[in-house]
Order: C-alpha cells, then structure tokens, then sequence
C-alpha cells in the first residue's frame, strides 16, 4: 500500500512517516500543501494522510484541487480544529475520514488501514485465495493452514497482490504502490521479488498461485480461475 | 421583604383604610354636628318665638301662642316643652305639652342660649336650651324683669338619623374596602408586569445566553434606566466570558499539534524500538520547550489583559537599547538576505526595562521573519521624541485588510504553524505590554510592500499615513 501524508510539521511528519513504513506501508512525505497536491495528483495513492493547515496551500484547498483533477484516493483529514462545523466542511470537501490532533497511533493505523480497505472494496482483514490466507491485521501468511515465513517486504507485495486477486497487476503499479517509486525503472527488483514470492508460496502448498501474463504483469488467483 | 406586590399590597390596603376610615369618621361626625346644628337651630328658633311672644303681666307672664303656631306645644301631640321662671326661681309659664313633669331649671343661663342634652321622664332622649331674656313690656308700660326661658324638643327622631347615618357609612366603607381588596392587587399586578418580565428575562440568562439585551424602549421609563445598565452589565460578562473561552480555545488548539507530535513520537518509539534514534529525543525535548514558550507568551498576554502588569519606571536610553537587541537578530537577517539601515537617536525614555525589551524583541524578530528576502530593514530611533520607535520592512504578501488581524491573538499569515517557531502572540503581547506603559503600538502599510510598525507615545497614536 503506498500513501501519502501531507503534515507541515517535521516532527510529525516523521512519526507518521516511521509509523506508517513499520507498519508496513510505503509512504511520500510532503510538507505543504503545493508539494502535497503535486505529489498526490503525479501517483497513485492507496491512501492520503492531509493536514488542515498547511503553508502555500490549505488541506481543504489541496482537497477540493485533487477531486477536481479526478484525484479518488480516499483522503484522511488530520487537524487540530474539533469543531462539528469543521469536521462537516473537512468531509463535505471530499475527505473520507477525519482525526483531531492528538490522536493515539493505533487508532490513526486502523483509520488508515480502513481507508485503504475501502480502496479495494474489501471489509474482511483475512483474504483468502484458494487455501492461501493473507491474514493483514496479524500480517501473517499462511498456506493449508502452515505459516509462511515472508520478509515486510514480500508481504507488502502478497498484500497488495491479494487485495487486487484476480487482476492483473503491473510492474508499474507495483513499483508505484510497494516501492515508493523510488527503484531504478530498468532493474529487476519486481521481477525478483515476485520469483522469491512465488517460491515460498510455492513451497507451502502444491498449486502455484502468482502467474505472469507477459507484458502486462501478474496475476494471484487459483489455476482453475485462470484468465484464458 | 420577600415580595415587592406582597409588600404594596399590604400597605396600600393599611393606609386606604386607615385613611377611608378616618375620612369616613369626619364625614359622620361633620354630618352629626349638621344635624344637631339643625336641630338646635330649630330649638333656637322656637324659644327665641317664646321670648318675643312673651309679655309682662300683672301677675307674672302671658304667653300668647296658639297651637296652630307651635303644635308641638300642646298635650295632644306633645314634642316640644318649655318652662319660664323668674329670677326668684317662680316657675310663671309652662307648656301643656309637660303635662305632670317639670323641667330642670339650670342655674347660672346668660343671654346667649346653651344647649344641653337630657332625659324626660320616661327616659325618651330630649334636647335643651335655655337663656335669660326680657320680655318686651306693651308701648308706655314699664319693661318686666329678666326671665329665664328654657325650651325643648324630643331629639329620638335625630337619634335614629345619626345611627341610619352612622350604618350607611360604615356599609358605604366596607364596601369601598372590599372593592379596594379586590381591585389593588390586581392593578399592582398589571402595573409591576414589566418588572416581573424584567425579572423574569434576567433569571433566564446564563453563561449561554449572554448575548440577550433587554429591551430598553419597551420599557416603562422607571425600568429603562436598570435595563441599561443591566445590557451593559451584560455586555461586559459576554465580552469577558467570550474572551476567557477563545483563551481556553485557543490554548487547547495551539497545544494539540505538539501534543500530537509528542504522543506519536512516544507511541512510535514504544512500538518500534528499533526505529528510534536520537532525534527523538531532541525533538521531545524541542516539543517541551515549544509548548514552555506557547504557555509563557499565554499566562504574559492573559496576565497584561487583566492590568496584573505592574510597569517600573527607570531612564533608559532608547538608541542603545535598540541597538543591544537588534544584536540578537542581525545574524539571522543576514542569513536571510536582508539589509539593515539603523538610525538610532539617543533619547531617554522612562519605561519598564524588562516590558521594553519584551516590545523591541518582538518588533525586530516580526520585521525579520516576516520580511521578504531579499530586502530591506529600515529601523530608526527618531530624535524627536513623537514616535519612540520605528521599523520598516519591505514585504511581498501583506495587504492592508491583514493589518488590524495583526494584533489578534494566534493570527498567521499563514495558517500552518511555522514549524512550531511562531505563535502568533508576538505582537499582541508587544501591543499589550506597550498599553501597560502608556504607549502604543501601530502598524500601517507605508507603501504596497513596506510595512511599518511604530512604537508611540499616546499624544502620536497614528504613525503618518501611507503615502
């Protein structure tokens, strides 16, 4: 999952930024509001972290800018303003959700994690492909009922690869939505980590679940649901 | 006194009565004494016709009347009753009227007649009067001796007149009284309305509705003058309940930033130990002070607001105090680009020395922050002691409709918090502290991009118009 937050405070920026990328997710950081809507409306984003106040432009101005640019990523509002009248105008702009500052981490990590949920149409927190299950609260992955041990990294992959089951996702996606964007466009670090995947997925069960359709990316589903 | 209507009710019906019984009181007896004026007047007029109609005779008095004159006189119809005697006490005339009885001759009877109050023989209530006179003796006889005539009447008639009197009052009084119960609780009632809705109105306000005024026109004009000052009352409450809110408010809001960024970093650092380092550490620390100075600027403004600012008074030389703060920001002008002309004048000024500091800190690090860069910092000490302090900046993103949001606590030009740097409270708390002296501070767009601030003695309250 690859997110953005949008917070003029460093030391914030920080924390979220450090608490999001333990957590598993791939984030860009910006620290006003013209870095953020450049930012936000140049990738894609599974989920976008907004403060109100921002320098050079507010949240909600970034807000209303990206829905008018057809920006859908699913928007979280962070602010200090606890009003019900903000809070209508904050979700009113086309905010998803909204937290008031202080908040606890986990209850900002659930938001997030709601919110990207929702990006995929999913409600359940355990997805399962044939006897594969991707459990994404524990962030644990297991085969025929046998954990597979995977790297943040390869499970970041299995994640997003499960959340889109069925569809063939590009390298290109993957790239934007697992690696920050920040890999070289010419190596073969996708290339590997889906073999590496593929190889331990492989190695817990007897049917292989990550196919490639050439020149357009791969694939997580069971054989029989195979696109012909 | 627990209730004001109560209260009049009672007196007014007290003083009522006791004045309607007492204008009832003199309006009986005024009546008794016309009634018995009356009578006595009639009893006057029958002896006076006795005096004139008696004459001398050889063997005493002739009394020459008939009954058609005086029917009360005779036996038939006996009313009226008259005795005449000598000076030797020889009765010489009697009515018939008396019959067996005599009446009661009172000695020491002048001229003048008196009057007097008696009881017949059978105990029916009469009335008397009696005087001396001499009867006129016929042309060329000699004039008789002085005789003593007393005349009277029954007066039970003018008994029962009094006493009809007497109950025709006391019903017209009971009546009155009753009519005075019923009527003057419900005319206070009606007339003390406005201050019972007065008082209603008041007891309804509470620190949610301080924004309601009574009324004022619609009020009696005994009324207008309490609603006034009860609106003004009101007025400063609201004014200062609104003002302890947005501090409370603002302080809330300013402090969830840095509580957010400190209650991240915590629950960062508890969850992935492995992903502290020690920034976060400093950054804690850079949070805590952060939230020292917001709290310090907040208790400074809010203790300057309720006049808790006691200003010393000690000479100090102007230019050079300037030039000594001035030293603290000249790097970070640098580093920023900007140019600075001084001109500092030595003028004394009597000023608190730690108050004075606080205002020029805030005026040059709001002239260097604030600048655009590259630019220019004009700052200047006049030697003319109009202005105390003047400092110019050139600018790129001030209009005039921010200048009077200056002084507001908490305005930015920016919404964003500027890393945690700036509060917002720099130059309200210099305004404040400026008013604590007797000076103020101003602030004007001397040009489209120069602005200008201005420390003023109060006689210089505005700094000359932009040109």
């Amino acid at each position: 999952m690859r997110l953005l937050v949008v917070e003029d405070s460093p030391r914030l920026r920080r924390s979220l930024g450090t608490s999001l990328r333990q957590s598993g997710y791939a984030v860009d950081l910006a620290g006003d509001g013209e870095e953020g809507l450049w930012l936000a409306t140049s990738n894609e984003y599974d989920a976008i972290v907004l403060d109100i106040m921002l320098p050079k432009m507010d949240g909600l101005q970034v807000l209303s800018a990206l829905r008018s640019r057809g920006g859908r990523a699913h928007v979280l509002l962070l602010t200090a303003r606890d009003s019900v009248s903000d809070r209508v105008k904050g979700l009113e702009s086309g905010a998803d959700d909204y937290l008031v500052k202080p908040f606890a981490l986990e209850e900002f990590l659930a938001r997030v994690k709601a919110l990207c949920r929702r990006a995929y149409g999913q409600k359940q927190d355990v997805m399962k492909v044939g006897d594969l299950e991707v459990d994404m609260l524990k962030r644990l992955a297991r085969r025929g009922g046998r954990p597979i041990e995977l790297t943040a990294r390869e499970f970041m992959l299995l994640e997003y690869l499960a959340r889109r089951r069925g569809e063939v996702v590009s390298r290109t996606e993957i790239e934007n939505h697992i690696y920050d964007g920040q890999i070289d466009p010419i190596s073969n670090v996708i290339d590997s980590a889906i073999c590496s995947l593929r190889k331990k997925l492989a190695a817990a069960g007897d049917e292989s679940l990550i196919h490639t359709r050439r020149g357009m990316g791969y694939v997580l589903e069971m054989s029989n649901e195979e696109i012909g | 006194m627990k209730s004001l209507r109560r209260h009049l009710t009672r007196t007014l019906l007290g003083a009522i009565a006791t004045l309607g019984g007492a204008g009832l009181l003199a309006l009986i007896l005024a009546a008794r004494d016309k009634v018995i004026d009356q009578f006595d007047d009639a009893l006057r007029t029958k002896a006076f016709v006795i005096s004139t109609l008696t004459k001398p005779g050889p063997d005493g008095v002739r009394v020459e009347f008939t009954d058609r004159f005086l029917q009360g006189f005779d036996d038939r119809r006996p009313r009226d009753f008259f005795e005449i005697w000598d000076p030797a006490g020889r009765q010489l005339a009697r009515s018939e009227s008396l019959g067996k009885i005599d009446l009661e001759l009172r000695p020491g009877l002048g001229t003048k007649p008196r009057f007097w109050n008696f009881k017949l023989a059978g105990g029916q209530a009469a009335r008397a009067t009696g005087f001396t006179f001499v009867p006129k003796a016929p042309a060329g006889a000699t004039a008789g001796q002085p005789l003593t005539l007393i005349v009277a009447s029954r007066s039970s008639g003018l008994g029962e007149d009094l006493s009809q009197l007497l109950a025709l009052a006391v019903a017209t009084g009971a009546t009155l009284f009753i009519a005075t119960l019923w009527l003057i609780p419900r005319v206070l009632k009606k007339g003390l309305e406005p201050l019972a809705r007065l008082g209603e109105q008041a007891a309804a306000i509470n620190s949610n509705s301080l924004a309601t005024r009574f009324p004022v026109n619609a009020l009696p004009e005994e009324l207008r003058p309490i609603a006034v000052r009860l609106n003004d009352l009101l007025a400063r409450i609201e004014h200062s309940f609104e003002r302890e809110r947005r501090f409370s408010s603002d302080v809330a809001h300013e402090l969830r930033t840095p509580l957010a960024e400190l209650r991240t970093a915590a629950e960062c650092a508890l969850k992935w130990p492995d992903a502290r380092d020690s920034a976060t550490d400093r950054e804690t620390l850079a949070i805590a002070e952060q939230m020292e100075g917001l709290v310090a600027h907040m208790l400074a403004l809010a203790r300057s607001e309720q006049g808790q600012l006691d200003a010393r008074r000690e000479t100090i030389s102007l230019g050079t105090a300037v030039s000594l703060r001035w030293g603290r920001f000249a790097e970070r002008a640098a580093s920023r680009g900007l140019e600075v002309e001084l001109d500092l004048a030595e003028v004394a000024v009597e000023a608190d020395p730690a108050l004075l500091r606080s205002i020029l800190d805030n005026m040059l690090e709001n002239a260097v922050e604030y600048a655009c860069a590259p630019g220019l910092i004009s700052i200047t000490v006049p030697v003319d002691g109009g202005e105390l302090v003047r400092i110019a900046n050139s600018v790129d993103d001030l209009a005039p409709a921010d200048l009077p949001r200056l002084f507001e606590r908490f305005w930015r030009k920016e919404a964003a918090r500027s890393g945690g740097r700036h509060f917002g409270l720099g130059l309200p708390l210099a305004r404040a502290f400026a008013e604590a002296m007797g000076w103020r501070l101003e602030a004007v767009m001397r040009t489209s991009d120069v602005f200008e601030i201005a420390l003023l003695h109060p006689t210089n309250a505005s700094p000359a118009r932009p040109s």
